[in-house]
């Protein structure tokens, strides 16, 4: 083995005490950084687009001069979609779906992972197999609407929270962060005199924000960008989050020039300006980005942790 | 004693089950309207203001148009309420993903009564499933309707939405005259420099693009968009429409009608298809077409045409006052772009557009509520009489209209549509709910055209003038057969495209024509051609 030169970087030197980075090891990072930088750029580039579309005059991105530099600067699509009350109001949906769905899907994944983590727990494979069924079958989309529309959850906040409110796979990875827990912390504090309640509320909670922190962010994001279930189970406009407002403002631009023989549809043809459509996007995607930093530092932990015992 | 076994009871069972179903299903429901009399007209016919005689409403599915967002404060719903006494109550659903949502409210039995916005054959699923009416059944309740299909000699193409059952689902929109929006887009100010005049025919196109090759040989003149759901959708519809097709493109029609042998040919496999293929591969091979046309985007063909890379697209009136026009005023100041006539093609002069647009369902529940009469009666009135199709496009005379005294209507000062008085603060569609795709469509020529620009109008004329193109006869399917039909369909028409993209790209030779015929045929064409004429038959001999 030959080894040359000194620079060793700091996370190698931690893993391997004593030894110096190969040279095929050096080879490896550098291929490693510049197809990971190429990476970045390549999903960073539709966003950076986006943002340049929403800051340009409209008829320069309908000439395809828009890059990732905004030309014919200018503001007024934003203040445009600012001022449609119907954009808040779906923006406001938006933001109590996801918190009142988040909270719901929290609070009984955890429930059910904390349970499902006790090996003396009777049945416990049966509960499991009950919820990995879930994950290959499913009622389907008429038995799921039939069955929500009849218990009275249309066109309420629970139709969105309830019928998805945990995820198998979280919910498994939420158990197997569980069984990495000493049971010894757990027995003690039963010797202490907690009961179960008190135990996983005062000593398994807190431990486990690292995976906490993860299901949030899992959670929040998927329910931040579902658009199915509200378009579903809402029938009223004022109902709809905002990613249903967008969809239609997209897809309808796209849709109303492409029916074909296009008769009767000279009062329907959609001229929603492309800028229009980049700032709406912009504007949602926005608060979504913004958590991720500070969730982030949890993520890696919080999915390994539960790896390891699989 | 006779000793039945169980097998020859279990079959008298079933048989006497599938008896009283039968019965059951038998039209009886159909003749005593007595039930379901109140709120309606005694006396209800053309001409005639329908007002119910107590409050009534009724749930409708909504297609939620972007442009135009769903108001509760419409001056459409409180006029409507007043003339008519019907408050309707929507079921908004985007535009984005109508289809689906109407779909699941129908299969869940949940549907509103109303269930607008369908395109024909769209209506098929839902036939055998129960949950829509047979509208046909009752026509009588609309005297508007009934009168212009009579007026306007509108049978044979409502004779083409009958089931098998020989009844139809659909309330379709009706047109006195077809309305053909789509053509050839051209640049005028280079026809003028190299003195052509406005081509009238394919042929004349291909010379037109020939010459402007000539002139500027490093340019394709004709390069193509619309390439939504499939390349070059409209260019082939077009085409195929004009070769005596029933349609090809994004308007793919598996089945075309051959008048003088009576039966129906398959449209991918005909001759006038070959002939049409033969055209643009030509037009490819000479440089006159843009290979590009099959694989673009429609923006990249907008800004070929914008920037002076092309001279010749598809249009429609929208596209052409929206897209084209806009795009060039900045980059080529000169450049004068407008709609030629639709070029003739070797079928002669037709006016291709169907008389038909996309109309209304009715759920099978509303037959059950009392009020039904009533509906029918407003339904007919507000989507079929004179006075309901100008109160649902224009609005309410003296606050969003005037009229003079030859009839011709202005918008109110203040209110704009379409670009058309662009002072006016508020707007007819946004503001009053008027002129709304999900009322507002058909009727008379001049109502259709009220709303045309000077330039479009002159275009409808030409065509106008040419004879309708004709409908081909009802062939329904039964269920079975249409789930068979559905089979065959999306191997052959991939199959399709897949080739005509071949033989116009010059990929494939069209001497490979009839080894390509045999393929299809290996594709079950012949098979599905067979059941089409049979249902054809069995149509003419049940109902013709």
């Amino acid at each position: 083995m030959v080894t040359i030169g000194a620079s060793t970087s700091a996370p190698a030197r931690k893993q391997q005490p004593g030894h110096r980075p190969t040279r095929g090891y050096r080879v490896f990072r550098v291929v490693n950084a510049v197809i990971l930088t190429g990476v970045v750029l390549v999903t960073l580039y539709p966003f950076v687009t986006i943002v340049a579309r929403s800051l340009s005059d409209n008829a320069y991105i309908v000439s395809g001069k828009v890059n990732l530099i905004p030309r014919g600067f200018n503001l007024a699509a934003y203040k445009a979609v600012m001022a449609d009350p119907m954009f808040w109001t779906s923006y406001r949906n938006t933001v109590v779906y996801t918190a009142a769905a988040t909270a719901v899907s929290l609070v009984l994944t955890t429930c059910y992972a904390y349970v499902l983590s006790k090996p003396q727990l009777k049945g416990r494979t049966a509960l499991v197999g009950i919820a990995v069924f879930t994950m290959f079958f499913s009622g389907g989309l008429i038995p799921n609407y039939i069955l929500v529309t009849s218990l009275g959850l249309k066109n309420t906040l629970w139709a969105i929270a309830l019928p998805n409110a945990i995820s198998v796979f979280n919910l498994l990875v939420m158990k197997a962060f569980f069984e990495s827990l000493p049971v010894e912390l757990e027995e003690a504090a039963a010797v202490d005199g907690l009961n179960t309640y008190g135990i996983l509320l005062r000593i398994v909670l807190p431990l486990s924000k690292a995976v906490l922190a993860t299901m949030f962010l899992f959670y929040a994001v998927s329910f931040w960008n579902s658009w199915f279930a509200a378009f579903l189970y809402m029938d009223r406009m004022d109902l709809f989050p905002v990613t249903v407002y967008l969809r239609n403002l997209i897809a309808g631009a796209t849709d109303a020039t492409s029916v074909g023989g296009g008769l009767g549809s000279a009062s329907d043809v959609v001229q929603s300006a492309a800028t229009i459509q980049s700032v709406t996007i912009v504007l949602t995607v926005l608060p979504i980005l913004a958590v991720y930093p500070f969730i982030q530092r949890y993520f890696v932990s919080g999915v390994m942790l539960g790896a390891v015992k699989g | 004693m006779v000793q039945l076994s169980r097998r020859q009871l279990l079959f008298a069972a079933g048989a006497a089950a599938v008896v009283s179903v039968a019965g059951c299903s038998d039209d009886g429901d159909k003749k005593d309207l007595a039930d379901n009399r109140a709120g309606a007209m005694d006396k209800y016919g053309v001409g005639d203001q329908f007002k119910a005689t107590t409050a009534l409403s009724f749930s409708m599915l909504y297609n939620n148009h972007p442009n135009y967002p769903l108001k509760d404060d419409w001056l459409f719903w409180s006029e409507l309420k007043k003339r008519t006494g019907v408050t309707i109550e929507p079921v908004a659903v985007p535009l984005s993903d109508y289809e689906q949502k109407r779909s699941v409210l129908i299969g869940a039995g949940d549907a509103p009564f109303i269930i607008p916005k369908t395109y024909h054959p769209q209506e098929d699923a839902y036939v055998s499933s129960g949950a829509i009416l047979p509208v046909s059944d009752y026509l009588d309740l609309m005297p508007n309707f009934k009168d212009k299909i009579e007026k306007w000699n509108l049978q044979p193409e409502i004779d083409s939405l009958r089931q098998e059952d020989g009844k139809f689902y659909l309330l379709p929109g009706l047109h006195e005259k077809p309305w053909q929006d789509y053509t050839l887009a051209v640049r005028m100010d280079i026809l003028e420099q190299l003195k052509i005049p406005v081509p009238q025919t394919w042929d004349d196109v291909y010379n037109m693009l020939k010459a402007m090759k000539a002139a500027y040989p490093n340019v394709y003149p004709f390069s193509d968009r619309f390439g939504k759901p499939n390349p070059a959708g409209n260019l082939l519809n077009m085409l195929a429409l004009a070769y005596g097709l029933q349609g090809a493109g994004w308007n793919f029609q598996h089945t075309s009608w051959d008048a003088s042998a009576k039966k129906f040919v398959y449209t991918g496999a005909s001759e006038q298809y070959k002939a049409m293929l033969d055209y643009l591969h030509k037009l490819v091979a000479e440089g006159l077409l843009d290979p590009e046309t099959f694989t673009q985007t429609d923006d990249q063909a907008r800004q070929k045409l914008a920037s002076g890379k092309s001279f010749v697209i598809s249009t429609n009136a929208q596209t052409l006052v929206n897209d084209y026009r806009p795009d060039m005023a900045k980059t080529l100041p000169n450049a004068r772009m407008a709609k030629i006539p639709f070029p003739i093609g070797p079928a002669g002069p037709v006016n291709p557009a169907s008389r038909l647009e996309n109309g209304i369902m009715i759920s099978t529940k509303a037959r059950d509520s009392k009020n039904f009469v009533a509906m029918m009666q407003f339904i007919d009135w507000l989507w079929y009489s004179d006075a309901g199709q100008e109160f649902a496009k224009w609005g309410v005379e003296g606050t969003t209209y005037t009229k003079d005294s030859a009839g011709k209507r202005t918008l109110a000062a203040d209110v704009d549509v379409l670009g058309l008085n662009p002072k006016g603060t508020k707007h007819l569609q946004k503001d009053f709910g008027f002129y709304n795709g999900i009322f507002a469509y058909g009727g008379r020529l001049e109502l259709v055209q009220s709303f045309f620009s000077a330039e479009e109008m002159e275009f409808q004329k030409v065509l106008n003038a040419r004879p309708t193109v004709a409908v081909p006869p009802p062939h329904p399917l039964s269920d079975a057969e249409r789930e068979q039909v559905t089979l065959w369909e999306t191997p052959l028409k991939d199959y399709v495209y897949q080739n005509t993209l071949k033989f116009i790209l010059g990929q494939r030779a069209l001497g490979e024509w009839d080894a390509y015929v045999t393929e299809l045929k290996g594709k079950n064409m012949a098979s599905y051609l067979d059941l089409i004429n049979k249902a054809y038959d069995r149509y003419q001999k049940k109902h013709g």
